[in-house]
Protein backbone atom coordinates (compact mmCIF):
# COMPACT_ATOMS: atom_id res chain seq x y z
CA UNK A 1 0.00 0.00 0.00
CA UNK A 2 1.30 3.24 -0.85
CA UNK A 3 1.38 6.33 1.18
CA UNK A 4 -1.46 8.14 -0.89
CA UNK A 5 -3.92 5.29 -0.38
CA UNK A 6 -2.85 4.64 2.78
CA UNK A 7 -3.57 8.18 4.15
CA UNK A 8 -6.54 9.12 1.86
CA UNK A 9 -8.17 5.73 3.14
CA UNK A 10 -7.43 6.06 7.41
CA UNK A 11 -4.52 8.35 8.12
CA UNK A 12 -6.88 11.92 6.92
CA UNK A 13 -10.34 9.95 9.01
CA UNK A 14 -8.34 9.27 11.90
CA UNK A 15 -7.12 12.59 11.99
CA UNK A 16 -9.72 14.28 11.80
CA UNK A 17 -11.79 12.73 14.26
CA UNK A 18 -8.76 13.23 16.65
CA UNK A 19 -9.39 16.58 15.73
CA UNK A 20 -12.65 16.51 16.75
CA UNK A 21 -12.56 14.85 20.14
CA UNK A 22 -10.16 17.89 20.91
CA UNK A 23 -12.67 19.94 20.33
CA UNK A 24 -15.50 18.02 21.68
CA UNK A 25 -13.53 16.46 25.05
CA UNK A 26 -13.59 19.59 26.89
CA UNK A 27 -17.18 20.56 26.35
CA UNK A 28 -18.37 17.27 26.70
CA UNK A 29 -16.96 16.97 30.36
CA UNK A 30 -18.30 20.52 30.84
CA UNK A 31 -21.83 19.69 30.32
CA UNK A 32 -21.80 16.84 31.95
CA UNK A 33 -20.56 17.93 34.82
CA UNK A 34 -23.23 21.11 35.27
CA UNK A 35 -25.88 18.17 36.28
CA UNK A 36 -23.54 16.97 39.12
CA UNK A 37 -25.04 17.45 42.25
CA UNK A 38 -22.29 17.52 44.42
CA UNK A 39 -20.81 20.93 45.07
CA UNK A 40 -17.37 20.13 44.65
CA UNK A 41 -16.34 20.96 41.07
CA UNK A 42 -14.98 18.15 40.10
CA UNK A 43 -16.45 15.04 42.21
CA UNK A 44 -19.26 13.08 40.56
CA UNK A 45 -21.79 12.75 42.99
CA UNK A 46 -24.82 11.69 41.13
CA UNK A 47 -27.24 13.52 38.81
CA UNK A 48 -29.46 16.48 39.04
CA UNK A 49 -30.75 20.18 37.78
CA UNK A 50 -30.36 21.68 40.91
CA UNK A 51 -27.92 24.10 39.58
CA UNK A 52 -30.24 24.64 36.54
CA UNK A 53 -32.55 25.66 39.04
CA UNK A 54 -30.04 27.77 40.65
CA UNK A 55 -28.93 29.52 38.06
CA UNK A 56 -32.81 30.84 36.90
CA UNK A 57 -32.80 32.13 40.41
CA UNK A 58 -29.56 34.05 40.28
CA UNK A 59 -30.64 37.86 40.08
CA UNK A 60 -26.73 38.23 39.57
CA UNK A 61 -26.87 36.48 36.19
CA UNK A 62 -30.10 37.73 35.39
CA UNK A 63 -28.70 41.38 35.82
CA UNK A 64 -25.72 40.91 33.82
CA UNK A 65 -27.59 39.22 31.11
CA UNK A 66 -30.12 42.23 31.11
CA UNK A 67 -27.30 44.30 31.13
CA UNK A 68 -25.55 42.28 28.46
CA UNK A 69 -28.85 42.74 26.21
CA UNK A 70 -29.58 46.32 26.91
CA UNK A 71 -25.53 47.37 25.56
CA UNK A 72 -25.86 44.66 22.53
CA UNK A 73 -28.84 46.55 21.57
CA UNK A 74 -28.00 49.91 21.56
CA UNK A 75 -24.95 48.80 19.81
CA UNK A 76 -26.65 46.72 17.30
CA UNK A 77 -29.17 49.66 16.50
CA UNK A 78 -26.14 52.43 16.38
CA UNK A 79 -23.83 50.62 14.24
CA UNK A 80 -26.50 48.54 11.49
CA UNK A 81 -28.14 51.95 11.08
CA UNK A 82 -24.84 54.07 10.58
CA UNK A 83 -23.67 51.53 8.43
CA UNK A 84 -26.91 51.72 6.23
CA UNK A 85 -26.15 55.31 5.68
CA UNK A 86 -23.00 55.11 5.31
CA UNK A 87 -23.52 52.71 2.41
CA UNK A 88 -26.31 54.49 1.09
CA UNK A 89 -25.18 58.39 0.86
CA UNK A 90 -21.56 57.65 1.23
CA UNK A 91 -21.10 55.61 -2.45
CA UNK A 92 -19.19 58.46 -3.77
CA UNK A 93 -16.58 57.71 -0.39
CA UNK A 94 -16.14 54.53 -1.19
CA UNK A 95 -12.61 54.32 -1.13
CA UNK A 96 -12.55 54.86 2.24
CA UNK A 97 -14.20 52.46 3.35
CA UNK A 98 -11.49 50.29 4.42
CA UNK A 99 -11.32 52.96 7.05
CA UNK A 100 -13.49 51.24 9.45
CA UNK A 101 -11.89 47.73 8.73
CA UNK A 102 -8.65 49.24 11.00
CA UNK A 103 -10.74 47.81 14.18
CA UNK A 104 -10.60 44.40 13.20
CA UNK A 105 -6.81 44.02 12.13
CA UNK A 106 -5.60 45.06 16.03
CA UNK A 107 -5.67 42.92 19.22
CA UNK A 108 -8.86 44.03 21.55
CA UNK A 109 -6.48 44.93 24.23
CA UNK A 110 -5.46 47.66 22.10
CA UNK A 111 -8.64 48.76 20.85
CA UNK A 112 -9.47 48.93 24.45
CA UNK A 113 -7.06 50.69 26.14
CA UNK A 114 -7.14 53.07 23.36
CA UNK A 115 -11.06 54.09 24.65
CA UNK A 116 -10.36 54.09 28.59
CA UNK A 117 -7.09 56.16 27.98
CA UNK A 118 -9.39 58.25 25.60
CA UNK A 119 -12.26 58.57 28.24
CA UNK A 120 -10.08 58.98 31.08
CA UNK A 121 -8.71 62.09 29.15
CA UNK A 122 -12.00 63.54 28.72
CA UNK A 123 -12.95 62.69 32.34
CA UNK A 124 -15.36 60.28 31.25
CA UNK A 125 -17.58 58.26 33.98
CA UNK A 126 -17.17 54.76 32.82
CA UNK A 127 -20.54 52.26 32.53
CA UNK A 128 -23.23 51.58 30.11
CA UNK A 129 -22.33 54.76 27.68
CA UNK A 130 -18.72 54.22 27.35
CA UNK A 131 -19.29 50.08 26.68
CA UNK A 132 -22.09 51.03 23.93
CA UNK A 133 -19.55 53.47 22.64
CA UNK A 134 -16.94 50.87 22.28
CA UNK A 135 -19.72 47.79 21.22
CA UNK A 136 -21.06 50.41 18.63
CA UNK A 137 -17.26 50.74 16.47
CA UNK A 138 -16.76 47.32 17.23
CA UNK A 139 -20.21 46.58 15.12
CA UNK A 140 -19.14 48.96 12.75
CA UNK A 141 -16.37 46.52 11.32
CA UNK A 142 -18.35 44.17 10.88
CA UNK A 143 -21.63 45.28 9.62
CA UNK A 144 -20.13 47.86 7.10
CA UNK A 145 -18.68 45.37 4.58
CA UNK A 146 -21.75 42.98 5.16
CA UNK A 147 -23.99 45.76 4.22
CA UNK A 148 -22.11 47.26 1.19
CA UNK A 149 -21.35 43.99 -0.34
CA UNK A 150 -24.83 43.15 -0.43
CA UNK A 151 -25.64 46.80 -1.88
CA UNK A 152 -22.66 46.18 -4.57
CA UNK A 153 -24.55 43.36 -5.54
CA UNK A 154 -28.19 44.36 -6.10
CA UNK A 155 -29.23 44.97 -10.03
CA UNK A 156 -28.85 48.12 -11.07
CA UNK A 157 -31.88 47.69 -13.37
CA UNK A 158 -34.05 48.33 -10.35
CA UNK A 159 -33.20 51.48 -9.83
CA UNK A 160 -33.09 52.54 -12.69
CA UNK A 161 -36.24 50.92 -13.44
CA UNK A 162 -37.96 52.52 -10.72
CA UNK A 163 -36.48 55.85 -12.12
CA UNK A 164 -37.94 55.67 -15.32
CA UNK A 165 -41.17 54.48 -14.23
CA UNK A 166 -41.91 57.86 -12.30
CA UNK A 167 -40.77 56.86 -8.32
CA UNK A 168 -39.01 59.57 -6.72
CA UNK A 169 -35.46 58.59 -4.91
CA UNK A 170 -37.31 58.57 -1.73
CA UNK A 171 -39.87 56.12 -3.00
CA UNK A 172 -37.06 54.60 -4.36
CA UNK A 173 -35.05 53.88 -1.50
CA UNK A 174 -38.08 52.74 0.82
CA UNK A 175 -40.23 50.61 -1.81
CA UNK A 176 -36.83 48.62 -3.53
CA UNK A 177 -33.67 49.02 -2.32
CA UNK A 178 -34.27 48.95 1.65
CA UNK A 179 -36.73 45.64 0.72
CA UNK A 180 -33.83 44.34 -1.01
CA UNK A 181 -31.09 45.26 1.72
CA UNK A 182 -33.01 43.54 4.47
CA UNK A 183 -30.91 40.12 4.32
CA UNK A 184 -28.10 41.95 4.45
CA UNK A 185 -29.25 44.14 7.32
CA UNK A 186 -30.18 41.04 9.26
CA UNK A 187 -27.52 39.39 9.12
CA UNK A 188 -25.45 42.11 10.42
CA UNK A 189 -27.67 42.83 12.86
CA UNK A 190 -27.52 39.03 14.13
CA UNK A 191 -23.67 39.47 13.92
CA UNK A 192 -23.05 42.82 15.70
CA UNK A 193 -25.51 41.65 18.62
CA UNK A 194 -23.61 38.28 19.09
CA UNK A 195 -20.20 40.21 19.06
CA UNK A 196 -21.27 42.60 21.35
CA UNK A 197 -23.15 40.03 23.98
CA UNK A 198 -19.66 37.75 24.10
CA UNK A 199 -17.46 41.09 23.88
CA UNK A 200 -14.86 40.96 27.34
CA UNK A 201 -11.66 42.83 26.80
CA UNK A 202 -13.98 46.56 25.88
CA UNK A 203 -16.02 45.59 28.84
CA UNK A 204 -13.21 44.47 30.76
CA UNK A 205 -11.42 47.81 29.97
CA UNK A 206 -14.78 50.92 29.87
CA UNK A 207 -17.24 48.98 32.12
CA UNK A 208 -15.98 50.83 34.78
CA UNK A 209 -16.64 49.14 37.90
CA UNK A 210 -20.62 49.01 38.56
CA UNK A 211 -21.88 47.73 35.24
CA UNK A 212 -21.44 43.97 34.73
CA UNK A 213 -22.11 42.30 31.94
CA UNK A 214 -22.69 38.71 31.38
CA UNK A 215 -18.79 37.90 30.36
CA UNK A 216 -17.69 40.21 33.23
CA UNK A 217 -19.22 37.59 35.32
CA UNK A 218 -18.14 34.81 33.91
CA UNK A 219 -14.58 36.09 33.86
CA UNK A 220 -15.01 37.11 38.00
CA UNK A 221 -16.25 33.20 38.39
CA UNK A 222 -13.41 31.18 36.41
CA UNK A 223 -10.92 33.27 38.32
CA UNK A 224 -12.28 32.51 41.74
CA UNK A 225 -12.03 28.95 40.59
CA UNK A 226 -15.46 28.07 38.56
CA UNK A 227 -18.63 26.60 39.93
CA UNK A 228 -20.89 24.19 39.15
CA UNK A 229 -23.72 26.95 38.16
CA UNK A 230 -21.53 28.62 35.57
CA UNK A 231 -20.90 24.85 33.89
CA UNK A 232 -25.08 25.00 33.73
CA UNK A 233 -24.63 28.47 32.24
CA UNK A 234 -21.90 27.30 29.84
CA UNK A 235 -24.56 24.64 28.75
CA UNK A 236 -27.50 27.23 28.40
CA UNK A 237 -25.07 29.69 26.22
CA UNK A 238 -23.95 26.24 23.87
CA UNK A 239 -27.32 25.33 23.39
CA UNK A 240 -28.18 29.44 21.98
CA UNK A 241 -24.46 29.12 20.36
CA UNK A 242 -25.94 26.27 18.32
CA UNK A 243 -29.36 27.72 17.68
CA UNK A 244 -27.72 30.59 16.54
CA UNK A 245 -25.49 28.61 14.08
CA UNK A 246 -28.27 27.08 12.86
CA UNK A 247 -30.21 30.40 12.26
CA UNK A 248 -27.43 31.69 10.29
CA UNK A 249 -26.81 28.44 8.44
CA UNK A 250 -30.94 28.83 7.73
CA UNK A 251 -30.66 32.26 6.49
CA UNK A 252 -27.76 32.02 4.28
CA UNK A 253 -29.47 28.81 2.26
CA UNK A 254 -32.70 31.03 1.91
CA UNK A 255 -30.53 33.70 0.34
CA UNK A 256 -28.97 31.43 -1.86
CA UNK A 257 -32.41 30.00 -2.52
CA UNK A 258 -34.33 33.32 -3.42
CA UNK A 259 -31.28 35.07 -5.21
CA UNK A 260 -28.95 32.63 -6.41
CA UNK A 261 -28.88 32.01 -10.25
CA UNK B 1 -27.16 56.11 -17.03
CA UNK B 2 -24.20 53.64 -15.25
CA UNK B 3 -24.80 52.11 -11.79
CA UNK B 4 -22.43 54.80 -10.46
CA UNK B 5 -24.00 57.82 -11.66
CA UNK B 6 -27.37 56.31 -10.42
CA UNK B 7 -26.05 56.37 -7.37
CA UNK B 8 -24.13 59.56 -7.06
CA UNK B 9 -27.39 61.07 -7.84
CA UNK B 10 -28.85 59.37 -4.83
CA UNK B 11 -26.01 60.47 -2.47
CA UNK B 12 -27.14 64.10 -3.94
CA UNK B 13 -30.43 63.97 -3.30
CA UNK B 14 -30.45 62.57 -0.30
CA UNK B 15 -28.10 64.44 1.76
CA UNK B 16 -24.21 63.75 1.79
CA UNK B 17 -24.06 64.23 5.37
CA UNK B 18 -26.04 61.57 6.31
CA UNK B 19 -22.97 59.48 5.98
CA UNK B 20 -20.89 61.68 7.90
CA UNK B 21 -22.17 60.07 11.66
CA UNK B 22 -19.99 56.33 10.72
CA UNK B 23 -16.82 58.40 9.65
CA UNK B 24 -17.62 60.74 12.97
CA UNK B 25 -17.95 57.14 15.46
CA UNK B 26 -14.88 55.85 13.57
CA UNK B 27 -12.33 58.52 13.75
CA UNK B 28 -13.42 59.96 17.68
CA UNK B 29 -13.23 56.11 19.13
CA UNK B 30 -10.49 54.69 16.52
CA UNK B 31 -8.44 56.58 15.11
CA UNK B 32 -8.45 59.73 17.59
CA UNK B 33 -7.67 57.17 20.75
CA UNK B 34 -4.35 55.40 18.88
CA UNK B 35 -3.20 58.67 18.01
CA UNK B 36 -3.95 59.43 22.18
CA UNK B 37 -1.73 56.25 22.84
CA UNK B 38 1.10 57.85 20.67
CA UNK B 39 1.32 60.94 21.90
CA UNK B 40 0.49 59.53 25.72
CA UNK B 41 4.05 57.60 25.32
CA UNK B 42 5.88 60.57 23.87
CA UNK B 43 4.87 63.48 25.38
CA UNK B 44 4.68 64.89 28.85
CA UNK B 45 3.64 68.16 30.54
CA UNK B 46 5.62 69.14 33.80
CA UNK B 47 3.12 71.43 36.65
CA UNK B 48 2.42 74.42 35.38
CA UNK B 49 3.19 73.79 31.87
CA UNK B 50 0.18 74.23 29.18
CA UNK B 51 1.62 72.83 25.95
CA UNK B 52 3.46 68.97 26.34
CA UNK B 53 6.61 68.92 25.49
CA UNK B 54 8.40 65.82 23.89
CA UNK B 55 10.03 62.85 25.86
CA UNK B 56 11.77 59.46 25.56
CA UNK B 57 11.59 58.54 29.36
CA UNK B 58 8.69 56.46 28.85
CA UNK B 59 10.07 54.04 26.56
CA UNK B 60 13.68 54.79 28.55
CA UNK B 61 11.74 53.24 31.50
CA UNK B 62 10.84 50.16 29.29
CA UNK B 63 14.77 49.28 28.50
CA UNK B 64 14.61 46.25 30.27
CA UNK B 65 15.64 42.68 29.81
CA UNK B 66 12.44 41.98 31.85
CA UNK B 67 10.32 43.85 28.96
CA UNK B 68 11.57 42.33 25.99
CA UNK B 69 10.91 38.91 27.65
CA UNK B 70 7.18 39.81 27.71
CA UNK B 71 7.27 40.79 24.04
CA UNK B 72 9.93 37.58 22.70
CA UNK B 73 7.82 35.34 25.08
CA UNK B 74 4.07 36.84 23.37
CA UNK B 75 5.98 36.27 20.12
CA UNK B 76 6.85 32.86 20.65
CA UNK B 77 3.61 32.28 21.96
CA UNK B 78 2.21 33.60 18.78
CA UNK B 79 4.47 32.42 16.38
CA UNK B 80 3.63 28.54 17.97
CA UNK B 81 0.21 28.98 17.94
CA UNK B 82 -0.30 29.94 14.96
CA UNK B 83 2.30 26.99 13.19
CA UNK B 84 0.21 24.72 15.19
CA UNK B 85 -2.84 25.18 14.06
CA UNK B 86 -1.92 25.01 10.58
CA UNK B 87 0.13 21.88 11.09
CA UNK B 88 -3.43 20.61 13.07
CA UNK B 89 -5.81 22.78 10.95
CA UNK B 90 -4.67 22.14 7.24
CA UNK B 91 -5.43 18.04 7.13
CA UNK B 92 -8.83 18.89 8.63
CA UNK B 93 -9.25 22.22 6.39
CA UNK B 94 -8.66 19.73 3.58
CA UNK B 95 -10.80 16.73 4.41
CA UNK B 96 -13.85 18.96 4.74
CA UNK B 97 -13.22 20.75 1.94
CA UNK B 98 -12.27 18.07 -0.55
CA UNK B 99 -12.84 14.64 1.43
CA UNK B 100 -16.24 15.23 3.28
CA UNK B 101 -19.40 14.81 0.91
CA UNK B 102 -22.47 14.54 2.59
CA UNK B 103 -20.95 14.98 6.29
CA UNK B 104 -19.37 17.90 5.22
CA UNK B 105 -22.20 20.46 6.49
CA UNK B 106 -22.54 18.80 10.07
CA UNK B 107 -18.67 18.96 10.03
CA UNK B 108 -18.98 22.52 9.43
CA UNK B 109 -21.76 22.94 12.10
CA UNK B 110 -19.62 21.06 14.96
CA UNK B 111 -16.69 22.99 13.83
CA UNK B 112 -18.33 26.53 14.42
CA UNK B 113 -20.08 25.33 17.53
CA UNK B 114 -17.54 25.63 19.74
CA UNK B 115 -16.32 29.14 18.19
CA UNK B 116 -19.80 30.22 19.37
CA UNK B 117 -20.27 30.15 22.68
CA UNK B 118 -17.55 32.49 24.39
CA UNK B 119 -13.84 32.61 25.07
CA UNK B 120 -14.25 32.42 29.02
CA UNK B 121 -16.52 29.22 28.41
CA UNK B 122 -13.94 28.01 26.06
CA UNK B 123 -10.99 28.47 28.67
CA UNK B 124 -12.79 26.90 31.16
CA UNK B 125 -14.36 24.16 29.96
CA UNK B 126 -10.36 23.24 30.12
CA UNK B 127 -10.45 23.52 34.10
CA UNK B 128 -11.98 19.76 33.68
CA UNK B 129 -9.73 18.41 31.40
CA UNK B 130 -6.26 19.89 32.33
CA UNK B 131 -7.18 20.76 36.12
CA UNK B 132 -5.62 18.76 39.57
CA UNK B 133 -8.47 16.01 39.04
CA UNK B 134 -9.24 16.77 35.96
CA UNK B 135 -9.58 14.02 32.79
CA UNK B 136 -5.88 13.88 32.10
CA UNK B 137 -4.57 13.46 35.69
CA UNK B 138 -7.35 11.17 36.49
CA UNK B 139 -6.67 8.74 33.50
CA UNK B 140 -3.15 8.88 33.88
CA UNK B 141 -3.59 7.69 37.58
CA UNK B 142 -5.44 5.06 36.89
CA UNK B 143 -3.56 3.96 34.66
CA UNK B 144 -0.80 3.99 37.67
CA UNK B 145 1.40 5.92 35.10
CA UNK B 146 1.53 8.34 38.10
CA UNK B 147 0.84 8.56 41.58
CA UNK B 148 0.77 12.37 42.22
CA UNK B 149 -1.26 14.35 39.58
CA UNK B 150 0.38 16.42 37.40
CA UNK B 151 0.07 20.07 37.28
CA UNK B 152 -0.94 21.09 34.14
CA UNK B 153 -2.86 24.14 34.17
CA UNK B 154 -1.53 27.60 35.37
CA UNK B 155 1.82 26.68 33.43
CA UNK B 156 2.70 27.82 29.75
CA UNK B 157 1.71 24.35 28.55
CA UNK B 158 -1.95 25.19 29.36
CA UNK B 159 -1.98 28.60 28.07
CA UNK B 160 -0.63 27.38 25.01
CA UNK B 161 -3.44 24.56 24.78
CA UNK B 162 -5.49 26.94 25.12
CA UNK B 163 -4.89 29.12 22.31
CA UNK B 164 -4.69 26.65 20.14
CA UNK B 165 -8.18 25.37 21.42
CA UNK B 166 -9.69 28.82 20.81
CA UNK B 167 -7.53 29.70 17.69
CA UNK B 168 -7.51 26.52 15.16
CA UNK B 169 -11.06 27.65 14.09
CA UNK B 170 -9.79 30.64 12.60
CA UNK B 171 -7.17 29.09 10.64
CA UNK B 172 -9.16 26.20 9.21
CA UNK B 173 -12.03 28.51 7.48
CA UNK B 174 -9.82 30.18 4.95
CA UNK B 175 -8.14 27.44 4.32
CA UNK B 176 -11.12 25.50 3.94
CA UNK B 177 -12.19 28.46 1.54
CA UNK B 178 -9.13 28.10 -0.22
CA UNK B 179 -9.11 24.60 -0.73
CA UNK B 180 -12.84 24.51 -1.63
CA UNK B 181 -12.15 26.26 -4.42
CA UNK B 182 -9.45 24.54 -5.52
CA UNK B 183 -9.74 22.84 -8.77
CA UNK B 184 -9.69 19.27 -9.19
CA UNK B 185 -7.80 19.14 -12.56
CA UNK B 186 -4.82 20.33 -10.85
CA UNK B 187 -4.34 17.66 -9.02
CA UNK B 188 -5.20 15.12 -11.51
CA UNK B 189 -3.23 16.69 -13.69
CA UNK B 190 -0.29 16.09 -11.30
CA UNK B 191 -1.15 12.54 -10.86
CA UNK B 192 -1.22 11.56 -14.48
CA UNK B 193 2.02 13.38 -15.27
CA UNK B 194 3.30 11.26 -13.00
CA UNK B 195 3.88 12.53 -9.24
CA UNK B 196 3.44 11.03 -6.04
CA UNK B 197 1.23 11.83 -3.66
CA UNK B 198 3.37 13.59 -1.17
CA UNK B 199 4.91 15.51 -4.65
CA UNK B 200 1.20 16.71 -5.74
CA UNK B 201 0.78 17.89 -2.08
CA UNK B 202 3.82 20.02 -1.81
CA UNK B 203 4.61 21.01 -5.48
CA UNK B 204 0.32 21.70 -6.27
CA UNK B 205 -2.16 21.82 -3.24
CA UNK B 206 0.24 23.76 -1.01
CA UNK B 207 1.17 26.45 -3.10
CA UNK B 208 -2.06 26.69 -4.71
CA UNK B 209 -3.32 27.36 -0.65
CA UNK B 210 -0.91 29.91 0.02
CA UNK B 211 -3.80 32.45 0.50
CA UNK B 212 -5.71 30.91 2.43
CA UNK B 213 -2.09 30.14 5.04
CA UNK B 214 -1.78 33.57 5.01
CA UNK B 215 -4.98 34.68 5.63
CA UNK B 216 -5.10 32.08 8.45
CA UNK B 217 -2.04 32.94 9.46
CA UNK B 218 -2.22 36.31 10.22
CA UNK B 219 -5.83 35.73 11.78
CA UNK B 220 -4.32 33.54 14.76
CA UNK B 221 -0.90 35.22 15.03
CA UNK B 222 -2.08 38.55 15.40
CA UNK B 223 -4.83 38.21 18.37
CA UNK B 224 -2.79 35.45 19.97
CA UNK B 225 -0.20 38.24 20.74
CA UNK B 226 -2.40 40.15 22.28
CA UNK B 227 -4.18 37.75 24.11
CA UNK B 228 -5.48 38.51 27.91
CA UNK B 229 -8.46 36.28 28.40
CA UNK B 230 -6.19 32.68 28.19
CA UNK B 231 -3.17 33.56 29.97
CA UNK B 232 -4.84 34.61 32.61
CA UNK B 233 -7.55 31.93 32.92
CA UNK B 234 -5.44 29.25 31.80
CA UNK B 235 -2.00 30.53 32.95
CA UNK B 236 -3.30 31.52 36.71
CA UNK B 237 -1.34 35.37 35.06
CA UNK B 238 1.93 33.02 36.45
CA UNK B 239 3.91 34.72 33.57
CA UNK B 240 3.33 37.95 31.80
CA UNK B 241 2.20 38.41 28.32
CA UNK B 242 1.66 41.57 26.33
CA UNK B 243 -1.62 41.57 26.88
CA UNK B 244 -1.51 40.93 30.12
CA UNK B 245 1.35 43.75 30.95
CA UNK B 246 -0.84 46.26 29.34
CA UNK B 247 -4.25 45.44 31.44
CA UNK B 248 -1.38 45.68 33.95
CA UNK B 249 -0.44 49.68 33.43
CA UNK B 250 -3.74 50.51 32.70
CA UNK B 251 -6.08 49.10 35.37
CA UNK B 252 -3.69 48.54 38.20
CA UNK B 253 -0.90 50.22 38.15
CA UNK B 254 -2.51 53.17 36.28
CA UNK B 255 0.34 54.30 34.43
CA UNK B 256 -0.86 55.17 31.35
CA UNK B 257 2.00 56.91 29.97
CA UNK B 258 4.60 53.73 30.53
CA UNK B 259 1.33 51.57 29.19
CA UNK B 260 0.97 53.80 26.15
CA UNK B 261 4.61 53.22 25.21
CA UNK B 262 4.48 49.86 25.88
CA UNK B 263 1.58 49.51 24.24
CA UNK B 264 3.32 51.60 21.05
CA UNK B 265 6.43 49.32 22.00
CA UNK B 266 4.45 45.84 21.48
CA UNK B 267 2.63 46.95 18.36
CA UNK B 268 5.70 48.34 16.54
CA UNK B 269 6.96 44.44 17.16
CA UNK B 270 4.30 42.58 16.13
CA UNK B 271 4.15 44.62 13.10
CA UNK B 272 7.93 43.93 11.95
CA UNK B 273 7.65 40.36 12.99
CA UNK B 274 4.28 40.13 10.55
CA UNK B 275 5.92 41.46 7.74
CA UNK B 276 8.95 39.92 7.87
CA UNK B 277 6.97 36.50 8.38
CA UNK B 278 4.45 37.68 5.35
CA UNK B 279 8.15 38.25 3.29
CA UNK B 280 9.58 35.03 4.09
CA UNK B 281 5.92 33.20 3.21
CA UNK B 282 6.40 35.07 0.10
CA UNK B 283 9.54 34.51 -0.49
CA UNK B 284 9.60 30.54 0.11
CA UNK B 285 6.75 30.13 -2.80
CA UNK B 286 7.59 32.49 -5.33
Amino acid sequence: MNVRSFFSAYGLRMWVSAFFLFLYIPIVVLVIFSFNESPTLYQWGGFSTHWYAELFQSAEVWQALRNSLYVASFATFLSVTMSLLLVYFGSNLRRFFPLFYGSLVIPEVVLAVGLLGFFSLFTVMLGFSTLIVGHTLLGLGYAVPIVSSRYDELEKHLTEASLDLGASYVQTFFRIILPLLVPALVAAAILVFVISLDDFMIAFFCAGGTTQTLPLYIFSVVRAGGSPMLNALSTVLLCFGSMLIMLIAALRMRKIFMFGS
Amino acid sequence: MNNKSVRTQFAKQFSFFMAIPAFVWVFICFYIPLLTIIARSLLTRSPGEIIPHFTPDYYAQLFELKYFHVIWRSLLLAFGTSVSCLLIGYPVAYFLARKARSAKNILLFFLMLPFAVNLLVQAYAWFFVLGKSGLINQALMMLGLISDPLNILNTPVAVYIGMIYCYVPFMIMPLYAVLEKLDQRFVEASFDLGADWFKTMWRVVLPLSMPGIVTGFFLVFIPVFGEFVIPNLLGGNKQMFVGSLISFYFLITRNLAVGSAFTCLSGIIVLTAAVFTYWRLKKLWA
